[in-house]
């Protein structure tokens, strides 16, 4: 136990006395955060559109002086080659668009612009078409009203001559305006949000698994390197050559590295929920137990890679294989179309879980019963990691048991 | 006599490379053993596989006449041929470590540091970092974090290679004290000057011992003056 101790004590004050490692450990994460706030978190850009054609175009009050130039056909080619504007819509029945295309992003902002336009335009012309029909049912109608009056005419020269016809005559109804247009149905739905709410942006949404890769990250590549440098400064060998055992070195290694693991984890979040206001309906220590468990499950697996790497260049070199598809298939883009076989690579990724239970916990605000099964499988993770790193230690003490 | 460590017949090889071949060494308690070679003759290796670092591939090695086993470790003091430390901590931080995992505690503890830094010449230099230690610093904080413990048998890898002959004297100065206390010393080395002092010697070459015995004896049974020549007469005979 004491050596235990020792151990952890040990690695707490190589990290207090190490700066950089500190700095990288708990404001590194910080930095990036922000920065992929800004990026994530920002209003969607503005489209810039033009109109051409529009001056003898019934359409023109769909697309509003503010959100549309006006332009003529070669000033709209001109300006869409030189990316000053990103689509132009020539007015001329029937009415076409065009995209300058060569990004994805703006072509989705201005299609979505132009779509609104477009379903003003179709109000436009149904609007058209009700007023004409209702001016062919107005003619109808006068038509109507003038037979009715000859009818009348008629009917009162009946009475006066032959008032016996009239009672076989169906009676005809008062007509008021029967046939007059109901009010216009609103075009707009209503929309309800079981879980978050129409502010929710894409940074709030990415932000829980930023949470776990960032996390997992830091602690990989320095948990990893310090590991390596026990074995490659032979200080390991110092230590196998002295009564302290296994198991004591691995968990000292977790307790040590599980502090800053709690301090940065409490800083992160408090950061993200505090000051970027990241949408969370969750408790944080639900976040922090989540944050806390993936860690060790990075901790221990860069103590087991770190096994196979022959300086810090090689442990660098893990990161490509073992962080990049974790951020893709963690869960910030979609993985159901996906074929199986990768996604039973995702499930077997540490961030997958941290990602799931953080989501559950931030955006739908469920207690133990949505993050327990995935804190459970992190939990499992590190101590299937811890079991083969002291079992790896084991082996390189090959005589004392 | 009990025998602190022991090695029988060990055989070692490194993928196609036979690095031991047959070597058995056996210490004697309350002596310093040289163990003396040239560079990749299987000094380094066989110091490892003694300790346990390395396991033979054929051969048994016994500490304090058992298998070796965890407890026995809190006996021995090893030093590698490189330095070993945090280099992130100060000298004292590292001591501190090293002492607590062989079992030093509380004021024993401080007392152990203080005494051996003074034995290496470090009591001044103590709260700097290793960052800031020159080669030869390292070394002796090295050196002094192998016997902070007292351990009974100490394994030193090259422990005065790269330190002014000075110091060296001092540092052999220590090792005589340690063996009047009971201790058994293995040390490899280069320095033939060192080699004299000892009271056996092992002569390693191409992982087979091809000598073994007091200084003296042996340069009288070669007839020659120094432990060189008795490499040379050797390999002449060999040949
Ligand atoms: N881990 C290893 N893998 C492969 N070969 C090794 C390994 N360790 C040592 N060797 C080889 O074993 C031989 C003996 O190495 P060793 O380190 O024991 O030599 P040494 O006598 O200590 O040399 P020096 O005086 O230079 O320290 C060398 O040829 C070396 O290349
Ligand atoms: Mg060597």
């Amino acid at each position: 136990m004491t050596n235990l101790l020792a151990m952890a004590h040990r690695i707490i004050r190589q990290i207090l006395r190490d700066k950089r490692t500190l700095a990288l450990l708990i404001i590194a994460p910080l930095v990036i955060l922000t920065l992929v706030w800004y990026i994530f978190g920002a209003k969607t850009p503005e489209p810039k559109l033009a109109v051409i054609n529009y001056s003898s175009s019934d359409y023109l009050s769909a697309f509003k002086k503010s959100d549309y130039l006006r332009m003529s056909r070669l000033e709209a080619v001109q300006a869409l080659a030189d990316q000053k504007i990103d689509a132009y819509v020539d007015l001329k029945d029937p009415v076409h668009v065009h995209l300058e295309g060569s990004n994805p992003q703006r072509n989705g902002i201005a299609m979505t612009k132009l779509q609104k336009s477009m379903t003003k335009v179709q109000k436009i012309s149904i609007n058209k078409l009700k007023n004409n029909l209702t001016g062919v049912i107005h003619q109808q109608q006068k038509a109507i009203a003038a037979q009715k009056q000859a009818m009348q005419k008629m009917t009162e020269t009946l009475r006066t001559y032959a008032p016996g016809i009239l009672t076989s005559l169906p009676q005809q109804q008062a007509s008021g305006n029967s046939n007059a247009p109901k009010a216009p149905q609103k075009v707009e739905l209503n929309v309800s949000y079981l879980h978050g709410n129409d502010n929710l942006n894409t940074f709030d949404a990415f932000g829980p698994a930023m949470v776990g890769i960032f996390v997992f990250l830091f602690i990989f590549m320095i948990g990893g390197v310090s590991f390596l440098r026990e074995r490659t400064t032979g200080t390991l060998d110092r230590l196998m050559a002295s009564p302290i055992k296994n198991y004591q070195i691995i968990w000292g290694y977790m307790i040590g590295f599980g502090l800053f693991v709690i301090v940065q984890s409490l800083i992160l979040t408090c950061y993200l929920v505090y000051v970027l206001h990241i949408y969370n309906v969750g408790n944080l220590i639900d976040v922090l137990i989540i944050v806390f468990i993936l860690s060790f499950s990075a901790l221990s697996l860069s103590i087991l890679l770190s096994t196979a790497a022959k300086n810090e260049l090689q442990m660098f070199q893990f990161i490509p294989l073992v962080i990049v598809p974790q951020v893709f298939l963690s869960g910030l883009f979609p993985i159901d179309t996906l074929p199986r076989w990768v996604q039973l690579i995702g499930n077997l990724m540490p961030i997958h879980y941290s990602t799931e239970a953080l989501r559950n916990i931030m955006i739908r605000g469920t207690g133990f019963s949505g993050w327990g099964f995935d804190g459970a499988v992190l939990l499992g993770f590190s101590l299937v990691f811890i079991v083969i790193n002291i079992l790896v230690l084991r082996a390189s003490r090959p005589l004392a048991v | 006599m009990t025998y602190p460590v022991k090695g029988e017949h060990l055989y070692k090889k490194f993928k196609k490379q036979v690095v031991l071949d047959d070597v058995s060494i056996t210490l004697n308690e309350g002596e310093i053993y040289g163990l003396i070679g040239p560079s990749g003759s299987g000094k380094t290796t066989l110091v490892r596989i003694l300790l346990g670092l390395e396991k033979a591939d054929r051969g048994e090695v016994q500490l304090f006449e058992q298998k070796p086993t965890l407890n026995a470790f809190r006996s021995l003091g090893y030093m590698a041929q490189s330095d070993a430390l945090y280099t992130e901590l100060s000298a004292y931080q590292n001591l501190d470590f090293f002492a607590s995992i062989q079992g030093l505690r509380g004021k024993e503890k401080k007392a152990r540091i203080r005494a051996i830094t003074k034995s290496v010449g470090l009591e001044n230099d103590l709260k700097k970092s290793i960052d800031h230690y020159s080669g030869g610093m390292k070394r002796r904080l090295s050196l002094a974090a192998a016997l902070v413990h007292e351990p009974r048998l100490y394994l030193l890898d090259e422990p005065t290679v790269g330190l002014d002959p000075l110091i060296r004297k001092e540092i052999w100065l220590l090792f005589r004290y340690l063996r009047s206390k009971g201790a058994t010393i293995i040390v490899t080395t280069h320095v033939m000057d060192e080699v004299t002092q000892c009271d056996r010697v092992g002569l390693l070459s191409e992982g087979h011992l091809i000598a073994q015995g007091a200084p003296k004896d042996l340069m009288e049974e070669y007839g020659v003056s120094s432990i060189e020549d008795v490499f040379l007469a050797k390999e002449e005979t060999r040949k």
